[in-house]
């Protein structure tokens, strides 16, 4: 006591301790987070806020008699139904004008692990995240989520979503049976074989063919990786990946592009994880680290200019220490998402995905460069980050991006939220889809709906064929959102 | 004027701390993120006074101090309060240095107060003056709080100047005696 009493008398110490305190809480700040979904007071949005709408009510089902019920009321009612999850989606997928929008999240057990047939059956309304913390102490791993394990099983399968994997191709081909309640109310058990083909619309179908209730999917060994880094010009990525794929050891697989203005489209690191055979039983899933360094790395790089060289060579330096390091394949499909909230007012950032076939892919960065300017540190719209993923031909889904085996560009973009700067940033966006659509590529629709109605049906032929089937299917137009109204209808 | 400035000056800045407390506890509030985060500032304004306490108390020279220093340091922090933007990216760092230089600089300053003669004549009356004070400012309708508070901060750089001439027209005083 007379010791405390003696030090608290030194300036030094009560310096070290100031200096102590403020790098813990420096440490520890929190990050804030985006409010967004069906908690927005009188109005609903999705993850970017862009497109608010008013409904008529939240309601969330007990069981699966209880969300029969209410798909069956609905042919009654005449009311329109609309399907949520996390909401991650960013073109109103999710909600409907005065529509009720049916909260799934109460849907989120875990139902059966057959460990001998490497199947786990799981509601639609849980995580990945809910799925891998199941899986991982019997030694198995998903076979393709995308690359955070944030969003519900049911909204991925719904955007019929992609990621790192690149041997078991696409989501749905994952898929071994569902439960889902038809437009009629019905509730059916499909699978791949189903006659009636209903896999071929819910996957990639936003929705509207359907509630999946539970879903059987194939899930893996959860092996241990070596993560390969290597620093590349773009011009050699497309050879390059050739080879990778040819090297069966190679597990997953994934890229990030330079739009630092030194290096802009013409660096690029690729990220690789190559099999070791060691199955792993007792690593645990990693949790998120170091968010508030990682966020403050961002956010200098979001300033552009300068900065977003800076930005490119602390990544750079990031991924070259990873080389060489064992990961195991659940904590490979979990990467951290908090540090890229972004919360500024004013402004947002938002996700777009062009996919490219592979053999295009350096005649389409080359003629990129000519749409988007290398610094834009001046300008209102700003591109933050490319990330380069595999996404094989797809042959299956009624709406599907990968007609041949194709490169996703997954960009990360910022801009204002007044209406020229939205306008502004629209014009790029639409350019940046003409020329993708020019080399034989598709953009990803569950993104914010800057693409024209025209780009929609060039990028996706058969949509006729979808909404023939859309009608025959859910003849009293039940499940209904946003992204329908706009493109479809 | 000697006397009536070094008799004052004290008590201005002690009833400007005061009043100009609520103003700056809701700007806190609105940094924040989270109630958490707004007590973590907290304590680190606590910790820094104690510290900035401990330096004033261990001047050799009791004579000497670099109050006029304080005043114009307290007086800039505040007026730089005033002229962050709340969107900043850097906001919470910005806060946390803030907050261990403002505690500093009032923990030194409340220990050289605490020297003065009229130490104890200023606490009765600053508690007076506050209260009177804040009765006033009820009336006056918040618009924001960095108003105040940058207002406060042109204060405290004003009272730096003056405490600048006082001591200048001191030392031309004694050298004529």
């Amino acid at each position: 006591m007379q010791t405390i009493a003696l030090l608290v008398k030194k300036p030094w110490f009560l310096g070290s301790l100031v200096v102590i305190f403020v790098s813990v809480i420096l440490w520890n700040i929190p990050i804030e987070k985006r409010k967004y979904g069906l908690s927005q007071s009188g109005l609903v949005t999705d993850y970017t806020g862009l497109l608010p709408e008013r409904i008529e009510r939240v309601v969330k089902a007990e069981n699966r008699s209880d969300l029969q019920r209410i798909v069956k009321r609905a042919n009654v009612n005449g009311q329109q139904i609309a399907i949520a999850g996390l909401q991650h989606s960013q073109g109103g997928h999710t909600y409907y004008k005065n529509g009720v929008v049916l909260d799934m999240r109460t849907f989120n057990r875990i139902l059966e692990i057959d460990e001998q047939q490497k199947t786990v059956r799981v509601e639609a309304g849980a995580t990945w995240e809910d799925v891998q913390e199941a899986i991982q102490p019997v030694g198995l791993a998903l076979k393709v989520t995308q690359s955070q394990s944030i969003f519900t099983i049911g909204g991925s399968l719904s955007v019929n979503a992609h990621g790192r994997d690149i041997r078991f191709g696409s989501m749905a081909e994952t898929v071994k049976a569902m439960t889902i309640i038809t437009p009629e109310g019905d509730i059916k058990t499909v699978t791949r074989e189903d006659p009636d083909e209903w896999m071929k619309y819910i996957f990639g179908g936003y929705g509207l063919f359907g509630v999946i209730v539970d879903v059987t999917v194939e899930v893996t060994e959860n092996h241990l990786y070596t993560i390969q880094t290597e620093k590349l010009k773009i011009g050699s990525y497309a050879s390059y990946f050739d080879q990778l794929l040819n090297d069966q050891h190679m597990a997953m697989h994934y890229a990030r592009v330079s739009v630092a203005p030194n290096s802009f489209l013409d660096e690029m690191y690729v990220i690789n994880y190559k099999q070791t055979e060691k199955r792993d039983y007792t690593t645990a899933l990693k949790k998120e680290q170091s968010v508030r360094l990682t966020k403050l790395a961002l956010d200098i790089g979001r300033h552009g200019g300068a900065l977003e060289n800076l930005f490119w060579g602390t990544q750079k330096r990031y991924i070259a220490s990873i080389d060489g390091k064992e990961i195991t394949r659940n904590n490979a499909m979990r990467s951290e998402s908090t540090f890229m909230e972004y919360t500024k007012p004013g402004r947002v950032e938002v996700l777009q995905e062009f996919f490219i076939p592979v053999h295009r892919f350096e005649a389409y960065m080359n003629e990129l460069k000519n749409i988007i300017p290398a610094n834009d540190k001046n300008d209102d719209f700003k591109i933050h980050n490319i990330t380069i993923r595999y996404a094989a031909a797809d042959r299956f889904t009624t709406l599907n991006y990968a007609k041949e085996d194709m490169f996703g560009l997954v960009v990360l973009m910022q801009h204002g939220l007044k209406e020229e700067q939205i306008t502004e940033a629209t014009s790029v966006i639409q350019n940046w889809t003409h020329l993708t659509l020019d080399h034989g590529g598709t953009y990803y629709l569950p993104y914010y709906r800057y693409q024209t109605k025209e780009q929609f049906r060039r990028s996706y032929p058969q949509w006729e064929k979808f909404a023939e089937e859309k009608l025959r299917r859910d003849p009293n137009n039940v499940f209904q959102n946003m992204f329908y109204d706009y493109y479809v209808k | 004027m000697n006397h009536k400035s070094t008799r004052y000056l004290p008590l201005v800045v002690t009833v400007g701390q005061v009043v100009i407390f609520p103003y700056y506890i809701i700007w806190l509030k609105e940094v924040s993120l989270t109630f958490t985060l707004f007590a973590w500032f907290f304590a680190t304004f606590s910790f820094a006074a104690a510290w900035g306490y401990q330096i004033a108390q261990s001047r050799t020279n009791k004579d000497h101090s670099y109050i006029m220093f304080i005043y114009a340091g307290m007086g800039i922090v505040y007026i730089l309060i005033g002229a962050i933007k709340n969107s900043s990216d850097i906001l919470p760092y910005a806060v946390i240095l803030l907050q261990v230089i403002l505690g500093l600089l009032q923990g030194y300053f409340r220990a050289w107060h605490a020297e003065q003669d009229t130490y104890h004549l200023h606490a009765v009356h600053h508690y007076l003056i506050v209260g009177c004070a804040m009765i006033g400012f009820s009336f006056v309708k918040i618009i924001s709080p960095v108003v105040f508070i940058t207002i406060f901060g042109i204060l405290m750089c004003m009272c730096a100047v003056w405490e600048l001439f006082r001591k200048e027209k001191k030392k031309t005083i004694i050298p004529g005696k």
